[in-house]
């Protein structure tokens, strides 16, 4: 299952969640860390020596629960993204849940979020009660004491118009308005609104605008060439680039 | 598609958007383009779009004079709100040695007795007008305020859109394979999407404009040669100038988008059409660039492309018939300017064609002038 779809098992889970004892007495860290690979950041990282050092680089993280305080260090250390703190004794009726999170624009303090599972399906609201600059960004959200085993990441509530390109920041609004006004192929639309003229060079994009296109045009999407293609971009900053010369 | 038409187009260009909206808007009717690719796939789409009225010819100014108070205008004429990103940041010419020194002034004065504002500045004022210059490679430059860049693919829309609103058709997609004329005088074009019966047919093809001459067997004197540009990511407004450089060989600017968009003539470049990107060009670009303006050595290039200039011998464009077919026209030879020639190039071949008062003197620009040798000599192109 997790080979697959990337979503632990609910034995996985529970085998390594804290008992109920451990969580009446303050946040911890829960790692749900379940393939052994050549990682050890949270272990090398914790200044509580929480994590008990890994004999061989392939291990996985066992977590000290005595020794936990819960202060998240090693969620901005876990490359994977597998770590979050619970905070049981955050009210009568909800939990607080850190996670890390790794997408622009941060959510704001006050926000209420769409909650989602670990297959990223929307579950619940929660609101949002902390935002802590970093890398990654870790965001505290308020959540039923009912669903801690379940929610493990956000989404921002969807607004009307989704993010077509962007490079050059074009939404599915921007990109009607241009249907509307007789541009119907990628091309022409490119070239009037810089979609697809960014790093990714139209690789996220295009299919995106094809399918937009055909939507509004109600044609289908092997009727739209996808305009010119060009490699990838790795910008190189002129500097670099002057000093080949002589 | 229409089966007939008054006026045929070939080329989606500026030259073929601007000819088309002058056409309509002096009284012509039933008026088509025919582009065998999108608007602006040409030198159009590809070009810095600099526009000046700083030439050392008197003609050159005469026509980007008309162009530039078109250009500034061009919103409310055409009718596109959107707007063409005409950004008159000033337009900077540097000069770095003696003979360019004397060879500015005598333009400058040219310039001066047409009305066109410009002057000469000593380093520092250069500098107050572009703070990132690093004054140590220069003289002087020689500056106007009212020039500066736009936006080629909205220019173009925006003819285009009006063009349309006027009743004119635009074939895009549509590839001009053959000619037709009959007793010398030209009565259809063939395309990939069929045939036109006409007997006026304008040729704006851009580098490809000896391709469709050959249709007919004509030529003028003019070839395709590659040059190459580049664009880098968009960071803040640190620079409103045009910069250019005869001397030094480049030009740069920023974009109102915030990108940097430069360029600058390469040796050695194919003259067989080919757009494809010079691996050499981006490097000499960069150490070029970046001596004249340092604080650009930490932007990043996101990529280069490269275009066709159209160039005539005197480096000025061409506007005639061809002799041997009647109702033939030809625009070309735009000679790396003629995106800012645009809206001159369309009020002249109107004026030509349908046998308009002159305002502008045109007479001059005709294909006698390579027999005569009555040629106008540009000093000032990259
Ligand atoms: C790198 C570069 C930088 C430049 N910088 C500037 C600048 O700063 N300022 C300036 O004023 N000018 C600049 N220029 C010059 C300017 O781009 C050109 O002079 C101008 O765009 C010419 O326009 P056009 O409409 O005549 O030709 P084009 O834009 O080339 O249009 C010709 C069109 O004809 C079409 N065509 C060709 N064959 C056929 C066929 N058989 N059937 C149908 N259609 C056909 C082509 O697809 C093309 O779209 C630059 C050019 C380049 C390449
Ligand atoms: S939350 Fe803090 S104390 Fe607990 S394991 Fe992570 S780093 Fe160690
Ligand atoms: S840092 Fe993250 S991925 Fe690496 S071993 Fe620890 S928990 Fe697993």
């Amino acid at each position: 299952m997790l080979e697959k779809t990337g979503v632990p098992t609910p034995e996985q889970v529970d085998s390594i969640f804290p008992t109920e004892e451990r969580l009446s007495q303050g946040p911890i860290a829960i790692i749900e860390c379940f393939q052994p690979i050549p990682c050890d950041p949270c272990a090398t990282s914790c200044p509580q020596g929480a994590i008990a050092p890994f004999m061989d680089i392939n291990d996985l993280p066992i977590i000290n629960n005595k020794k936990c305080n819960g202060c998240g260090i090693c969620i901005m250390k876990c490359p994977g993204l597998a770590i979050i703190v619970l905070d049981m004794t955050y009210s009568e009726t909800q939990a607080l849940i850190r996670l890390p999170y790794e997408f622009s624009p941060l959510p704001q303090i006050g926000e209420i979020v769409l909650a989602l599972d670990r297959s990223g399906a929307k579950v619940a609201e929660a609101e949002v009660i902390r935002v802590t600059k970093g890398k990654p960004p870790i965001i505290s959200i308020a959540v039923d004491k009912a669903l801690v085993k379940t929610l493990r990441n956000i989404r921002p509530q969807p607004s009307e118009a989704a993010i077509l390109c962007r490079c050059s920041d074009l939404n599915t609004d921007d990109i009607r308005e241009f249907i509307a006004q007789g541009h119907t192929t990628v091309d022409a639309i490119k070239r009037l609104s810089r979609l697809g003229m960014g790093p990714c060079q139209g690789r996220t994009c295009t299919p995106l605008i094809i399918r937009e296109l055909a939507t509004v045009l109600s044609k289908p999407v092997e009727s739209f060439q996808p305009g010119t293609y060009r490699p990838v971009v790795k910008s190189i900053k002129l500097g670099e680039l002057a000093e080949y010369t002589e | 598609m229409n089966r007939t038409a008054d006026y045929v187009i070939i080329g989606g260009g500026i030259s073929g958007a601007a000819i088309g909206y002058f056409l309509l808007k002096n009284g012509a009717k039933n008026v088509v383009i025919l582009e065998r690719n999108y608007l602006t796939a040409g030198a159009t789409g590809r070009c810095g779009a600099g526009i000046r009225q700083q030439w050392g010819s008197e003609m050159n100014c005469l026509l980007t004079q008309f162009s530039c108070n078109f250009f500034e205008n061009a919103e409310e004429e055409l009718g596109y709100p959107e707007g063409i990103e005409f950004h008159q940041g000033g337009y900077m010419l540097l000069v770095s040695n003696e003979d360019e020194l004397a060879q500015t002034k005598k333009n400058i004065a040219l310039q001066n007795s047409l009305g066109i504002e410009s002057q000469l500045l000593d380093v520092n004022q250069a500098k107050v007008l572009t703070p990132i210059l690093d004054t140590g490679n220069i003289l002087a430059a020689a500056y106007h305020s009212k020039d500066g860049h736009l936006n080629p693919f909205k220019t173009t829309q925006a003819f285009a859109d009006a063009f349309i609103r006027m009743g004119g058709n635009i074939y895009t997609n549509t590839a001009v394979h053959g000619l037709k004329t009959e007793n010398g005088r030209i009565c259809g074009v063939d395309t990939s999407q069929g045939h036109i019966a006409t007997d006026c047919v304008i040729n704006t093809a851009g580098g490809h404009t000896n391709i469709i001459a050959a249709l007919v067997g004509e030529e003028i004197p003019i070839y395709a040669e590659r040059h190459n540009i580049l664009v880098t990511e968009p960071v803040e407004p640190i620079l409103s100038t045009m910069v250019m450089s005869l001397s030094l060989n480049f030009y740069c600017q920023q974009v109102p988008h915030g990108s940097f968009v430069m360029g600058r003539s390469c040796t050695n470049q194919p003259r067989d059409l080919r757009v494809t990107a010079d691996s050499s060009f981006p490097e000499n670009m960069a150490a070029t660039v970046v001596k004249i303006m340092p604080a650009l050595k930490n932007i990043r290039m996101l990529r280069q492309w490269a275009g066709l200039y159209d160039m005539s011998p005197d480096k000025h464009p061409i506007y005639d018939r061809f002799p041997n077919v009647e109702g033939f026209y030809v625009a070309a030879g735009f000679s790396g300017h003629g995106f800012m020639l645009g809206p001159a190039t369309g009020q002249i071949m109107a004026e030509q064609i349908l046998g308009l008062e002159p305002t502008l003197p045109w007479n001059r620009l005709g294909l006698s002038r390579f027999e005569t040798g009555e040629m106008i000599l540009e000093s000032s192109v990259v």
